[in-house]
């Protein structure tokens, strides 16, 4: 068994949470032995990058359908959390709504635009993405538009110092632990009846009304979902660097998003997790030496399509199997 | 609730495409718990007739009942939890999904969960950890059935069951599709072009030609009507 297509698709491995938890408590070690407070910074925005990505590659994985415009769910969130404070709500409301606001617009548009599949549905995606990042740009007066806005988080937010989540070592942590929850959750969803469901539905929508399932609500569920899990990486970017701008609500990130899915492999939950840091990692490195960073990018994407179609996460798969012999998810 | 004597009940069924009706104003009644073949020359609407029936069909005028409950508002999922299931003529699997997953996927719609039973009528038991893109041919045929078997419905509408099946598998597929009806009491049409297994498993058989009925009756009966002979069975049966 050493097709890497057999398996990548349902990780039933019940191995996965046992690695999960030794990689998620590996990482929480690094802000002790990371000294340097920019490469704690680049790791922690990585990691809220890679929030992004997993939420735009779960969506890929589970409707088989390519959204341009979860970046919307990305800013919505952070532009939740600053207008939420401003209007005078306490920042811990601000902070859950921030979450289930986007979530629900998300189940409400899903409900719509599932129906529609193929390119179609791309471009819509890209439509009401764009519609929200003009909103905030044009409508000043809601958000200083273009200038964007400081949120105003008070002192403590959950009894917690906001120090902690906008300090680099500790933040970092807080992020590592969201992105380790998110792909736990999400593979468990994935394995579950629900999971099978909608991995039928993307396959075969047909056969699966004709084995007696309504398919719009389970699609639009998933969308919903891929959607909080963007509105969460928004949240900690918001913690994080206290200020929203309208570019992060830009397709531009929508389309980095979807660029990390791939290069990690969106049939792996994980995949785009890994996708988001390399992508990070390659965006600052080659940043360093040239103003050119995208075309390094453009490379490694089409290097990852056409040679490793199932992703760096797809290769390190097969390469774990191969060196186990069993089955290494 | 209304009882009738037929299991599932088309009335003035007609379908058109542009100004062709793939569907004339058919009629045709299944009395509960027998296997009715249908055939008919490729074309005659045999397919359509499945459509109809199963809520696949957008456009369409006549009524559909199912144990004398008319089912022609509902859709398709309605009509499967109903109990009207179907399988396809080009197979209609999930290719991504293992055997087991689509089988306990489709059982869980159901009342009762017959997966294991299932597999193990169709010979799939074996296989039930494989991906369903991964096994022959004939495997995946087989799936396609047992997605329609699971849940023991109480109406089953084939569509080609045995199509690309070698004689001897079309023979054994026939021998398990007369066990199961009996067993189950299920209602069966058969859509066949096999007439092997069209004759040795239905106790009556409808012939559809250019949309219309053109015979109905025992096999013996369609046999021998020279219409039927000319139209569709040729010169291959003797
Ligand atoms: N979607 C469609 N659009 C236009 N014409 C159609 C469509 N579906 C079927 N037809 C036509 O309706 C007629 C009946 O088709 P149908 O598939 O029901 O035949 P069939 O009896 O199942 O034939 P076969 O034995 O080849 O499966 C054919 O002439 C076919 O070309
Ligand atoms: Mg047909």
């Amino acid at each position: 068994m050493t097709d890497i297509a057999a398996a990548p698709s349902r990780s039933r491995n019940v191995g996965f949470p046992a690695v999960l938890a030794v990689l998620g408590a590996a990482g929480c070690a690094l802000p002790f032995l990371v000294q340097s407070p920019l490469l704690l910074t680049l790791m922690t925005q990585a990691t809220i990058n890679a929030v992004l990505a997993t939420g735009v590659g779960f969506l890929l994985r589970q409707n088989g359908t390519v959204s341009f415009g979860h970046a919307a769910f990305f800013g919505l969130a952070a532009y939740a959390t600053a207008l939420l404070i401003k209007f005078g709500l306490p920042a811990e409301l601000a902070i859950v709504l921030a979450v289930v606001l986007p979530t629900l617009l998300a189940l409400l548009l899903g409900v719509v635009i599932v129906r529609i599949t193929g390119v179609a549905f791309s471009m819509l995606t890209l439509a009401v993405a764009q519609a929200f990042h003009e909103l905030f740009l044009k409508w000043r007066e809601l958000a200083n538009g273009d200038d964007g806005m400081a949120i105003a988080f008070p002192a403590k937010v959950f009894g917690l110092d906001i120090a902690i989540f906008q300090q680099p070592a500790s933040m970092f942590l807080v992020c590592w632990l969201a992105l380790v929850g998110v792909i736990l959750g999400l593979w468990l969803l994935a394995r579950s009846r629900f999971g099978t469901l909608t991995l039928a539905i993307r396959e075969n929508e047909e056969r699966a009304r004709y084995i007696g399932y309504r398919t719009v609500l389970p699609r639009a569920i998933i969308y919903a979902i891929s959607a909080a899990v963007c509105a969460l990486g928004g949240l900690l970017f918001a913690l994080y660097n206290g200020f929203v701008s309208p570019g992060t609500l830009h397709w531009s990130l929508s389309g980095e998003a979807l660029i990390m899915a791939i290069i990690g492999g969106p049939r792996l939950i994980w995949g785009p997790a890994l996708g988001g840091v390399i992508f990070f990692f390659i965006k600052n490195a080659a940043g360093d030496f040239t103003d050119h960073w995208p075309a390094v990018i453009g490379i490694t994407l089409i290097l990852v399509t056409v040679l490793l179609p199932r992703g760096v996460g797809g290769l390190l798969v097969w390469l774990g199997r191969r060196a186990g012999g069993g089955r290494g998810e | 609730m209304t009882t009738s004597a037929y299991a599932i009940e088309g009335i003035d069924m007609t379908r058109r495409f542009g100004g062709f009706a793939a569907l004339d104003g058919v009629s045709l009644a299944v009395p509960h718990g027998e296997i009715r073949g249908l055939i008919g020359p490729n074309g005659a609407g045999k397919s359509t007739l499945m459509d109809v029936l199963t809520g696949r069909a957008q456009t369409w005028s006549g009524r559909v009942l199912m144990d004398g409950r008319d089912i022609s508002g509902l859709g398709a999922v309605e009509r499967r939890r109903a109990g009207l299931a179907r399988s396809f003529q080009r197979t209609n699997i999930f290719p991504d999904l293992t055997i087991d997953e689509q089988i306990r996927l489709a059982a869980a719609t159901a009342e009762r969960d017959n997966s294991d039973e299932v597999m193990a009528e169709l010979g799939l038991a074996d296989l039930a950890h494989r991906r369903a893109a991964d096994v022959s041919y004939g495997d995946q045929r087989r799936l396609d059935l047992a997605l329609a078997l699971v849940g023991r419905p109480r109406v089953l509408l084939l569509d080609e069951p045995a199509a690309g099946l070698s004689m001897q598998e079309s023979m054994v597929l026939a021998g398990i599709l007369r066990d199961l009806a009996g067993r189950w009491g299920v209602t069966v049409l058969l859509v066949e072009h096999d007439m092997e297994v069209i004759f040795s498993i239905c106790s009556r058989v409808t012939v559809l030609h250019l949309g219309k009925i053109l015979a109905d009756g025992t096999p013996d009966e369609i046999r021998r009507i020279p219409e039927v002979v000319t139209a569709y069975l040729g010169s291959s049966v003797e």
